[in-house]
């Protein structure tokens, strides 16, 4: 059997720490009970685990458990804080904010709402990937209701100023998102210093289970109002209906809990192999970093190449290495990806790029390993005679 | 019963009997093999090209056809949700919104909450909505139906099995009625599915709801089967997943589960079946030699798992002006007794008040309020209904004497 790939694509999805497995499969088998069933110990003891679980994934945001409820990923929490406060709030405007780089779980969230009627800014980015914040507080008018600002960007994991961001909102009273999806663990989150509203949370970027997701909802000053998007038994207080996965769940918060053990240690290795990573790739000319060089999250980085075709270069690596051009959910499509067009990059340039996501099981050696193939496939495909490159 | 947190795990002691398989039924030990082998081993994304993707997304192809098979359907009709209620959800959103202008929608008066809910909020935004009543089985007639159709009625939606009283509804009649109309309709068959045949040809649905939870698979997953050809507005929008009508990263794990339980369900459906009526019908026989029962629900047309029920006395004829026992109490006797059943749906049992369903039917508070509900399961063997009826009597025996507040 041929070896496997180098997994680089941790921001994609990561795998699942044994760990978490571990904490999960009791639930599994031997508490299958339904945390509604309040009239039978079944019930109880899947409750009791979805409680404990709360306390656990609030704490690691500085947020009260009543204010946490569960969705079943990041994607259903953006269309939940997007949807759920312009329906609440639509009679205060109709007029949200947001930025161009955004996951498509925040921008068609918010296309959605401009097919109702409601009007969307999409504020750009600088060259490095930051918001401009004299840019946020032109945009913001009375009729502002929502600020959405991701925290690290999925494709080149750029770390937007979160507690400038929640300062300006609060000054002009108006709601502050966060998608915090590929930042959780990885980068301090404090709901309460960085005066964040709500923010959208997803386990299987951090080695939990896929399925599994929450929402934060500020429960005061202010208050936030949501108006549901899924109707039904009333669980998770009315905001979200539908019974509770309790393993997945329990799985969550246990890989909070251990990628926040290890923060402080894995974070500076993964910058450690990032760096390593940046410094033979660009030993070759015509490649060129995305996003910010230093505030971004550690194990991302995102390089556009010259005078080769995006595609072959992907598909030259796939054998060797495991990873992506961008969002997976993109994967898909062949048109260049949104994020680095709003950071000025020229499509046939964007077209070509590779995004390297490490993960806590990388080793140094697979480090050069990828470096070393990415830079024989690179070499190869600007030899060929349809590429014509001619270094600048 | 005595809980405690150990190794952040909680754990319990003393639970013997489960008897509320219509709550959710505990992962089948196979399925349990399938989660863990995709957890350690099939983690990757689905969407990814490189080969974690094309292994992930394999999985959910695979469930995919697992699901279809169970309900004869066609594999690109199925889209995975995160569960039952979302399902519902999509399915009265996902038609509603193709209409600019607010039009008619008929459900029946004992669906699940997350139609009735989810009705409700679109009677909010202008929606004429017709609530079917039903006879004193929880049957809605195919007349009534008939009766309810308005010119701008868009969508029928009836719950096929319904989870407290058992009552299955004559799908293919109701859904004859409503195509003749012009009508879409859905069904949600959460807890029909795996007990009893589904056909979505047979049934002649346009969608159909489905939890794994209800059918030995884990929570976290459902469906929604949506027949070819019909378009629905996603409630969930992103990098458009399932065929852009539910974005989001697949919870893969739940998903393979389902997948693996709906195969499983698909084997045994028959026999099954048979076994759970025989033992159901065993315990009622034991229990109304003894016990004043009212039953609930359609004798003949019901789930096979599933008994439901008031208690008028213990003893025949006793102080027969006095209210019925309160059900949850009842409950909560048993469930001191190490028996765990219910005295209605899960996700209305913290609530006090009387069950709406059993207040459709025609039953009177005192009497919606003393309902209870066994339903059995994988596990449930003849040795545990014995016990169970002979503790049901004497809990209600000692209830009575006691004076326990009766029922509101």
């Amino acid at each position: 059997m041929p070896s496997r790939p180098i997994y680089l694509d941790h921001q994609a999805t990561t795998p699942v720490d044994p760990r978490v497995l571990e904490a999960m499969l009791p639930y599994f088998t031997d508490c299958p009970g339904n945390p509604s069933s309040l009239s039978h110990g079944y019930g109880w003891e899947a409750s009791a685990a979805v409680k404990y679980a709360r306390e656990q994934i609030a704490s690691a945001i500085h947020a009260q458990p009543e204010a946490l409820l569960f969705t079943s990923g990041a994607t259903e929490a953006n269309n939940l804080a997007i949807k759920g406060v312009a329906e609440a709030y639509f009679q205060k405007g109709r007029h949200l904010i947001t930025v161009q780089t955004e996951h498509s779980a925040v921008l068609e969230p918010c296309r959605y709402l401009q097919s109702l009627g409601f009007e969307v800014t999409f504020l750009p980015v600088q060259p490095d990937g930051l918001l401009e914040l004299s840019l946020l507080e032109q945009a913001i008018r009375p009729e502002t209701i929502l600020v959405s600002v991701m925290a690290a960007n999925n494709e080149i994991g750029v770390l937007q100023p979160l507690s400038e961001i929640g300062a300006i909102c609060h000054r002009h009273q108006v709601l502050f998102h966060t998608d915090a999806a590929q930042a959780l663990t990885k980068v301090p989150l404090d709901v309460a210093a960085m005066q964040i509203d709500l923010m959208s949370l997803t386990a299987h970027k951090i080695y939990g289970p896929k399925g599994i997701g929450a929402l934060y909802v500020r429960q005061r000053q202010p208050r936030v109002r949501l108006a549901p998007q899924v109707h039904g038994g009333g669980q998770e207080r009315g905001w979200r209906s539908g019974t509770l996965a309790t393993p997945q769940i329990v799985g969550f918060a246990k890989a909070v809990e251990l990628g926040l053990a290890a923060a402080e240690t894995e974070q500076p290795y993964l910058a450690q192999l990032r760096d390593q990573l940046w410094r033979q790739l660009r030993s070759q000319e015509g490649i060129h970093l995305n996003g910010h060089p230093t505030q971004r999250l550690a194990g991302c980085l995102n390089i556009s190449v010259e005078g080769v075709d995006g595609q072959a270069l992907l598909l030259a690596l796939q054998p060797k290495v495991a990873l992506s051009s961008g969002s997976a959910c993109a994967s898909g499509k062949t048109s260049p990806s949104h994020v680095l067009l709003a950071l000025g990059r020229e499509p046939a340039l964007a077209a070509a790029t590779l995004r390297f996501g490490l993960g806590r099981l990388n080793t140094p050696r697979e480090i050069d390993q990828a470096a070393a193939c990415a830079i024989a496939a690179i070499q190869a495909l600007r030899k060929t005679p349809s590429a014509q490159w001619v270094p600048g | 019963m005595a809980t405690r947190i150990r190794d952040n795990r909680i754990t319990s002691s003393a639970m013997q009997i489960y008897l509320d398989y219509s709550a959710t039924t505990p992962c089948h030990p196979e399925v349990i093999s399938t989660v863990q082998l995709v957890l350690s081993e099939h983690w990757g994304n689905p969407s990814s090209l490189h080969v974690w993707g094309e292994r992930a997304a394999w999985v959910l192809e695979q469930a995919r056809m697992q699901v279809a098979d169970l309900i004869q359907a066609p594999l690109e009709s199925i889209v995975f949700t995160s569960g039952g209620t979302e399902s519902n959800n999509l399915a009265l959103h996902g038609v509603a919104s193709r209409f600019e202008q607010p039009q008619h929608l008929i459900i029946s008066g004992v669906e699940h909450s997350s139609i009735s809910n989810a009705a409700q909020q679109l009677a909010q935004g202008g929606w004429q909505v017709t609530c079917l009543p039903v006879d004193p089985q929880g049957r809605v007639q195919p007349l009534a139906l008939q009766r309810a159709l308005r010119s701008n009625t868009v969508l029928v939606s009836v719950i096929y099995g319904q989870s407290e009283v058992g009552t299955l509804q004559p799908i293919p009649a109701l859904a004859e009625i409503a195509h003749r109309h012009g009508a879409y309709f859905h069904t949600d068959a959460v807890q029909a599915a795996g007990r009893i045949r589904l056909d979505v040809q047979a049934l002649g649905v346009d969608l159909l709801s489905l939890s794994s939870h209800k059918f030995y698979g884990s929570q976290g997953a459902g469906a929604l089967y949506v027949r070819p050809g019909l378009d629905l507005v996603p409630l969930l929008a992103g990098g458009g997943q399932e065929g852009n009508l539910r974005s989001g990263t697949p919870g893969l794990p739940a998903i393979a589960a389902m997948g693996h339980a709906a195969h499983l369900a698909a084997q045994n459906l028959a026999a099954e079946s048979v076994r759970l009526t025989a033992l159901r019908d065993r315990l009622y026989g034991r229990l109304a030699d003894n016990l004043l029962l009212v039953p609930t629900g359609d004798p003949q047309q019901r789930l096979p798992h599933h008994l439901s029920f008031w208690v008028r006395w213990p003893q025949t004829g006793r102080r027969s002006s006095q209210p019925p026992l309160s059900g949850k109490a009842v409950v909560r006797q048993m469930n001191l007794a190490g028996i765990a059943i219910s005295s209605g749906s899960a996700c209305h049992s913290g609530k006090l008040t009387p069950s709406p369903v059993l207040l459709a039917m025609g039953l009177s508070e005192t009497a919606a309020s003393a309902g209870l509900r066994i339903t059995l399961g994988r596990e449930t063997t003849e040795a545990d209904l014995d016990w169970t009826a002979m503790v049901l009597e004497q809990v209600l025996t000692r209830l009575t004497e006691s004076k326990i507040p009766a029922a509101v």
